[in-house]
């Protein structure tokens, strides 16, 4: 046995209670009067990094090809490159973190809707048929902030079909969104979603397992003071 | 005919049978050998137990249903019970005997699951012989036994068009037979193929010929304009291939393409049926010399007189009267000699050269499952391996495992300088002969080179061959991770946390005599900033290791571990372990040993860890219905390796076979 095998044979064992883990993705957008705004989106598997750093060492676990370091940067390097040549997008940065896990992208746009745009491509590239699933719509007139979002059936369909072991990583992986504003909120009619105590931002949270399963939605109404 | 397969594979789900008896009827050419022992199962489940069973029900009910009678117990089929029911095969370059050998109580309750309306057997004396519906097997019985055999013909013999003309068999083509078997239209699709893969017209019979030239006239008149002129050009094509033959075979090109093809599809298709109709006829032949030759066995097995495998000494030698189930099979050499021929040409290479006869029995007790296989060997193998296998393991390995926490351990033992002074002669013997005699002294000039190089008593100091690698339990452990926090705002603030990981603690060890060359490994280590090293402890510096890694040299010993406590206490000889009987005779007795405790890891976990309280509880469930199950190679006794797996079942069960059916029960609910 070689010192490569034996690793992979420790790393193995280590791996028993791979069964879970846990990642939190986070989505910000920072809303300005004049419809304009930033976005910031986090995934943190900064929980499970000694698995993750364990599987990352592995050609392949549970039947699924783990990517490289590079590789994955490579991906992240795609997504900044596009974000920057789309519409009414500018000031777009990427940080990744390899220590612990974690990789952000952020930018600026001009209107909100853009970034509509950019999930319906993104959606387009990877050959999924989708009809607005989720899109963000900003009144300036009526100063409403609108986030409409729908289960796509055929996520929940497609998870089903998973293996146990699989679905078991979305265990205890959670969404948070984040809404900021510059005026008031005077409402908000997700109930899972909660003001904060400005009175500038709401924020909802939920289980990843519950979003594909369609238990929760997080469509959303906001209305601003005027 | 449904009836009959019931009644058979009754047969084949139950053994029966420790015979002294049947066995005499097994000739001694036997290729495999394959028995269940009635007696030592029964043993284990009385008959009425195994009827109240679930497995037992379910079986009862089942053939009651489907041969519309009312079974109360499987000792309704007139099946011996008590005594040993066998399989068999026999293989010659021509024909492949599959045989069943039963022991009968009772015939008329045999006869009775069989019997239908055509009652269709003969009877001479007291043997009646019944023939399945295709003559693809044949069922012979008398008042003590059955004898079923059913016998398929080796296609590449009559692939030998000599050998077959023996019989009066022509081996014809069409295309490539299966691909034509399991889907016609590829055959249209690739027409090209057809024509030029078409080597054994020449055999074609008469009717064949007859209907290819009344057909070719009306596919003419009838084909579309553009299918005559791709016809035409094919037929230019063929006309030369064809001009020594009897008739033309016109395989429009384009034929698959189009509706209005039907008509040229349809010569194909008359082509292909004439083909068909030969083969069959062919195969008719075939199936009717297999059944000659099949009768002429039954007839040998059931009156002849012949010599009985209990004369082969390789076969008695496999027999344990303890075990549940054996198999028994001649010799590897010779498996894959006759097998060879179809696998092309590396055939008679001989890569199997040096193995013998292999087995493997079946035992149940109260306490497990146990399942013992072996090898034979030929002499200078065994002789090879006798002498890298005389190595014990360290007994000083034993003081570092600790049985109330360890989830499982696995250890080899070898002689390194006896390895690596016999690997030149393995490398011979495998490759030797796959390269060809041509290669001989290549292959010499090779071995004697490797050992040239290497100083064989040299490395088997540094390395002496025994290795213990223990897992003693699971320690949890701190991490920190970065989530975040929100203030008033929700603005977004990045905090640290810390949790608990479970990790296995391992340990591995192996003897070195010979420090030398691993402390300069160290020395380079360190220089290099890949090693640090604190009280003798040497920790290895890897960033991207999800886990730490410390080891030690200690009495002629080298450590690898994750614990840093544990390597602590072995350093300054605090460890205070206790081993059990069962893994201190798997580690110093074997030369190999493979254990899993499952029961050290129940509820150890943390729920959280395995995916909440509902995974958690079946994983654990799971695990507590697992004894230890464990794997060691046994010494080498002459010319015969072997090996033995056992599972031990758990407490309140009677023993393994009841278990056994409780498990399926549960499996079933």
């Amino acid at each position: 046995m070689n010192l490569k095998q034996l690793y992979k044979l420790l790393l193995f064992i280590v791996l028993i209670p791979i069964l879970s883990s846990c990642f939190e993705v986070v989505e910000e957008i920072s809303m300005k009067n004049d419809g304009t705004g930033d976005v910031v989106l986090t995934i943190n598997l900064s929980q499970s990094k000694t698995k993750v750093a364990s599987v990352m060492l592995l050609d392949s676990v549970q039947g699924y090809k783990v990517p490289s370091k590079q590789k994955i940067q490579e991906e992240l390097n795609e997504a900044v490159a596009y974000l920057k040549k789309s519409e009414g997008i500018s000031n777009v940065k990427s940080s990744s973190d390899f220590n612990n896990y974690i990789a952000t992208i952020s930018f600026s746009f001009k209107d909100v809707s853009n970034i509509n745009n950019i999930t319906k491509n993104i959606l387009a590239q990877h050959k999924i048929k989708a009809t607005n699933t989720s899109s963000y719509i900003y009144n300036r007139a009526t100063k409403t902030f609108n986030r409409k979002y729908q289960a796509i059936g055929t996520a929940k369909t497609e998870f089903n079909k998973l293996k146990a072991k699989d679905k078991a990583v979305f265990n205890g992986a959670t969404y948070t969104s984040i809404y900021r504003f510059e005026s008031l909120v005077t409402s908000s009619t997700n109930p899972a979603s909660n003001v904060s105590k400005s009175k500038k931002a709401v924020m909802l949270k939920s289980s990843i397992i519950d979003l594909i399963n369609g238990k929760i939605n997080v469509s959303n109404t906001i209305q601003l003071s005027k | 005919m449904k009836k009959i397969l019931i009644a058979i594979s009754l047969f084949l789900s139950f053994n029966l049978a420790q015979a002294q008896d049947l066995v005499k009827k097994i000739p001694s050419n036997a290729f495999t050998v394959a028995t269940i022992k009635g007696d030592n199962v029964f043993k284990l489940m009385f008959v009425k137990d195994f009827n109240e069973s679930f497995v037992g029900k379910k079986l009862l009910t089942e053939t009651s249903k489907s041969l519309d009678k009312n079974f109360t117990s499987i000792e309704d089929f007139g099946i011996n019970l008590e005594k040993n029911m066998y399989y068999f095969n026999q293989l010659s370059d021509s024909i492949t005997y599959n045989c069943f050998l039963i022991p009968i109580k009772d015939a008329k309750k045999f006869e009775s699951l069989i019997e239908n309306k055509e009652k269709k057997f003969t009877q001479q004396g007291d043997t009646r012989t019944m023939v399945l519906p295709d003559s693809t097997s044949i069922i012979k019985w008398n008042n003590n036994m059955l004898y079923f055999v059913t016998g398929s013909i080796r296609g590449s013999f009559f692939a030998d068009s000599a050998k077959s003309a023996r019989y009066g068999i022509k081996d014809i083509r069409f295309q490539s037979e299966d691909a034509l078997a399991a889907d016609g239209v590829t055959l249209l699709a690739d027409s090209t193929v057809a024509v030029t893969a078409e080597p054994m017209v020449e055999e074609a019979a008469a009717p064949a010929i007859a209907k290819a030239k009344v057909q070719k006239k009306p596919t003419v008149k009838k084909n579309t304009k553009k299918a005559v002129a791709t016809k035409k050009s094919r037929k230019k094509k063929t006309a030369k291939k064809a001009k020594n033959q009897e008739y033309e075979i016109i395989y429009p090109e384009a034929a698959s393409d189009s509706t209005g093809m039907t008509p040229v599809r349809g010569l194909v298709d008359e082509q292909y049926d004439a083909y068909q109709q030969e083969r069959a006829e062919q195969d008719l032949k075939k199936k009717r010399l297999a059944f000659t030759w099949m009768k002429a066995q039954a007839d040998q097995i059931f009156n002849g007189t012949y010599e009985s495998i209990e004369n082969n000494k390789s076969y008695t030698a496999s027999l344990d009267n303890k075990a549940i189930a054996e198999l028994w099979v001649s010799s590897l050499q010779d498996v894959y000699n006759s097998v060879a021929p179809e696998f092309g040409t590396y055939g008679k290479a001989g890569l199997m050269k040096g193995y013998g006869s292999l087995n493997a029995k079946l035992f149940m007790d109260n306490k497990s499952f146990r399942i013992s296989t072996g090898l034979e060997l030929a002499q200078d193998q065994a002789d090879s391996y006798k002498k890298i296998m005389n190595r014990k393991l360290n007994k000083n390995f034993l003081k570092y495992v600790n049985s109330e926490k360890a989830l499982g351990f696995m250890s080899y033992s070898i002689d390194t300088k006896a390895y690596l002074e016999e690997f030149p002669k393995f490398l011979k013997q495998t490759y030797g002969s796959f390269m060809g005699a041509r290669m001989d002294e290549e292959i010499e000039l090779g071995s004697d080179l490797f050992s040239l190089l290497l100083d064989e008593e040299a490395v088997s100091k540094v390395i002496k061959g025994d290795a213990l690698f223990v897992i003693n339990g699971l320690k949890s452990k701190e991490v920190t991770y970065t989530t975040y926090e929100y203030d008033d705002d929700y603005k977004q603030k990045e905090v640290t946390k810390t949790k608990n990981e479970t990790l296995p603690d391992f340990l591995l060890m192996f003897s070195s005599d010979d420090h030398r060359l691993i402390n300069k490994l160290i020395k380079y280590g360190i220089h290099k900033n890949m090693v640090t090293v604190e009280n003798n402890i040497y920790k290895i510096q890897e960033k991207k290791s999800p886990i730490d890694i410390y080891f030690m040299i200690k009495d002629g010993i080298v450590f690898f571990g994750n614990s840093l406590s544990e390597m602590q206490s072995i350093n300054s000889n605090q460890q205070n372990n206790k081993i059990s009987k069962l893994h201190k005779d798997l580690l110093s007795k074997n030369n190999f040993s493979f254990l899993f405790n499952a029961k050290n890891l129940v509820g150890k976990v943390p729920d959280s860890e395995i995916g909440g309280v509902e995974t958690a509880k079946k994983f654990n469930s799971t695990l507590e219905k697992m004894g230890n199950v464990y794997m060691k190679s046994n010494p080498i006794k002459g010319r015969l390796v072997s090996a033995d797996i056992s599972a031990e079942i758990p407490n309140g069960h009677e023993n393994a076979l009841k278990y056994l059916f409780s498990l399926i029960e549960n499996a079933a609910k």
